[in-house]
């Protein structure tokens, strides 16, 4: 025992606060800590998040899961399946018109190439203003503005889409190596020549992979814009949750999930090859 | 390509004078570059008909967006901004055309945005303490046995195939409309994610940290708490940060759904056609995610700073 706190002296001696640390310091993290528990606790009660409105909530759960086995389409695969490939459709629509938009973009917005700063700044800012949108909420507006279908979804998740690429492409744009552009200039090829030897082969898989990225995500945002109205798998979803027909729900969940699934496996060999 | 033009000199180089050698290099060479061709030719039309297809499927050609598509999109737009008059700018409520008018519900508006940073925070919260504890099973390096961290990761994975919303409307069918839903959508999908991610920062960790506590008589947890903990808890916040930006905005979308926030009064404003409300309410969601995209990235540069000095 004394060996032990011989130790403990030695090392109060060496490096004294981690032994016992200051009365202050040690209230204050203690402070800090009840007033975050504190804080959160009052948001929990803000948003009447008591144990009875759980326990209810997940009893009802309880009830709908029990009604979604088995999983049943009663009838509606080809239909179900029809709105999958739209939905897909609609991303993949969604993603190279993004890729036609962002593309100017995201060379405007790359230092390397456009050098007046003011155009940078502001291309630059006003991507980083219109990524804080919602594809949700781009899709609102354009189905005020299209009308029901999935032609609103797909210009909604081209909107969404589009500053985050743009971005991205700038980014891949800045990070190349400017080194085999002027071998080919200093070797005598004009600037058309060292772009498309010395550049593009250095950012076009960068790009490709993360479009292939985009449509993956795609697949996701599209199957939520059919919950408000445009079109594809979230409506066939958001119709039958609607009806309570649980048994349907479960069958379509499963089968999105299996597409999501395959999707991102095929994107995934195919970035894999790229890169 | 390569390959091939290795397998196309079968006969022994040495008999052949450098005339033949070349000639045979230029035309196995020729050869490769044509079938590379059609290789690319094959891709490119599948691609085309893929894409065709697509734009079939979704519309694109078919669409009838009214005559002058542009001149109504440029229309509606109009209707989006609203009508501002310079003179009576800073005039109340009643008055037609002040800031006032356009905002006319500020403060229930100010009050969904709150209970939408709520529904973030309290599902960030919730999520990143369920997933610490996952996080263990789900890392190679920490998991009692691999069957499960083979399950925790296939369900973590599993549920983050499926979209907040969608997860979020069948909870209100099950907790009726408000923000219940949303924060146990909201807790789901940040569980899963972050399971995922604290999961990779352990595998990440120096285990020998947790050798040296081990041989010196540390118990498991005593590993993780002095071993494991310190290093990838500046790693964990970071990512928790980035998380509940993630969360306000997906918290703002779910109200559209009814599950509560900021998104209840978008989608009601849309229902009654008030296009100019719907921008109001569009800017204060932006404006809130970019003070707090500042916020948080200014907080996860110090976080990262002390990583790098510990």
């Amino acid at each position: 025992m004394t060996a032990r706190s011989d130790l403990i002296e030695q090392a109060s001696l060496i490096a004294p606060n981690s032994v016992h640390q200051p009365l202050m310091s040690r209230i204050g993290r203690w402070g800090l800590g009840f007033g975050a528990v504190l804080l959160f606790g009052w948001m929990c009660h803000n948003l009447e998040l008591r144990v009875d409105v759980l326990v209810r909530g997940f009893t009802k759960l309880g009830t709908l899961t029990k009604a979604m086995f088995p999983p049943f389409a009663n009838g509606a695969e080809l239909k179900i399946l029809q709105a999958l490939l739209v939905t897909l459709a609609m991303a993949m629509t969604g993603t190279i018109m993004g890729i036609v938009v962002a593309l100017p973009l995201g060379s405007v917005g790359a230092k390397n190439l456009i050098r007046n700063p003011i155009l940078h700044f502001a291309v630059r800012r006003t991507l980083d203003f219109l990524r804080g949108v919602p594809v949700l909420v781009w899709a609102l507006i354009m189905i005020s503005a299209f009308g029901l279908g999935p032609i609103a979804g797909v210009i909604a998740l081209a909107l969404a889409d589009f500053p985050h690429l743009a971005k991205q492409f700038a980014e891949a744009l800045e990070n190349s190596d400017p080194r085999p552009s002027q071998a080919i200039l200093a070797s005598g090829g004009n600037r058309l020549e060292a772009m498309r030897l010395g550049l593009l082969p250095q950012v076009v898989p960068v790009m490709a992979s993360q479009s292939l990225y985009t449509l993956e995500s795609n697949f996701r945002h599209a199957a939520i814009l059919g919950v408000v109205g445009a079109g594809g798998i979230g409506f066939e979803l958001e119709e039958r949750i609607r009806i309570f027909a649980f048994d349907q729900v479960a069958w379509i969940v499963v089968a999105y999930v299996a597409s999501v699934t395959l999707l991102d496996w095929i994107s995934s060999q195919l970035r894999s090859r790229l890169i | 390509m390569s390959k091939s033009i290795d397998q196309g000199s079968p006969s022994d180089p040495a008999s052949l004078s450098l005339e033949q050698i070349v000639e045979n290099f230029e035309a196995e060479r020729s050869r490769a570059l044509r079938r590379g061709r059609l290789f690319q030719l094959v891709q490119v039309l599948c691609l085309t008909a893929l894409l065709s297809g697509a734009f079939q499927a979704s519309g694109l050609f078919s669409s009838y967006l009214g005559d002058g598509a542009i001149g109504r999109i440029a229309d509606f737009l109009a209707r989006l901004l609203p009508k501002l008059q310079a003179d009576h700018l800073f005039a109340d409520r009643a008055t037609a055309g002040s800031l006032a008018f356009w905002f006319y519900d500020l403060d229930l508006w100010l009050k969904l945005l709150a209970e939408t940073v709520q529904i973030a925070i309290v599902a960030t919260v919730l999520g990143a303490i369920f997933a610490l504890p996952l996080s263990f099973l789900a890392a190679r390096n920490l998991t009692p046995a691999p069957l499960i961290y083979w399950t925790v990761r296939r369900t973590s994975e599993l549920v983050r195939t499926l979209p907040d919303i969608i997860v979020a409307l069948i909870l209100v069918a099950a907790f009726g409309l408000g923000p219940i839903p949303g924060v146990i959508a909201l807790t789901l999908g940040t569980t899963a994610s972050l399971t995922k991610l604290f999961a990779e920062a352990n595998e990440a960790a120096d285990m020998h940290q947790l050798e040296a506590l081990q041989s010196a008589g540390g118990n498991w947890w005593q590993q993780l708490r002095f071993g494991l903990i310190p290093q990838v808890l500046p790693t964990m916040a970071s990512y928790s940060l980035l998380r509940l930006e993630i969360n306000v905005g997906a918290a703002a979308a779910l109200g559209i759904v009814g599950a509560g926030g900021i998104g209840v009064e978008l989608s009601r404003a849309i229902t009654f056609t008030e296009f100019d409300t719907y921008f109001a309410v569009l800017l204060l969601i932006v404006g809130l995610i970019f003070v707090l995209d500042l916020t948080s990235e200014a907080i996860r540069h110090r976080l990262m700073g002390v990583e790098q000095a510990a």
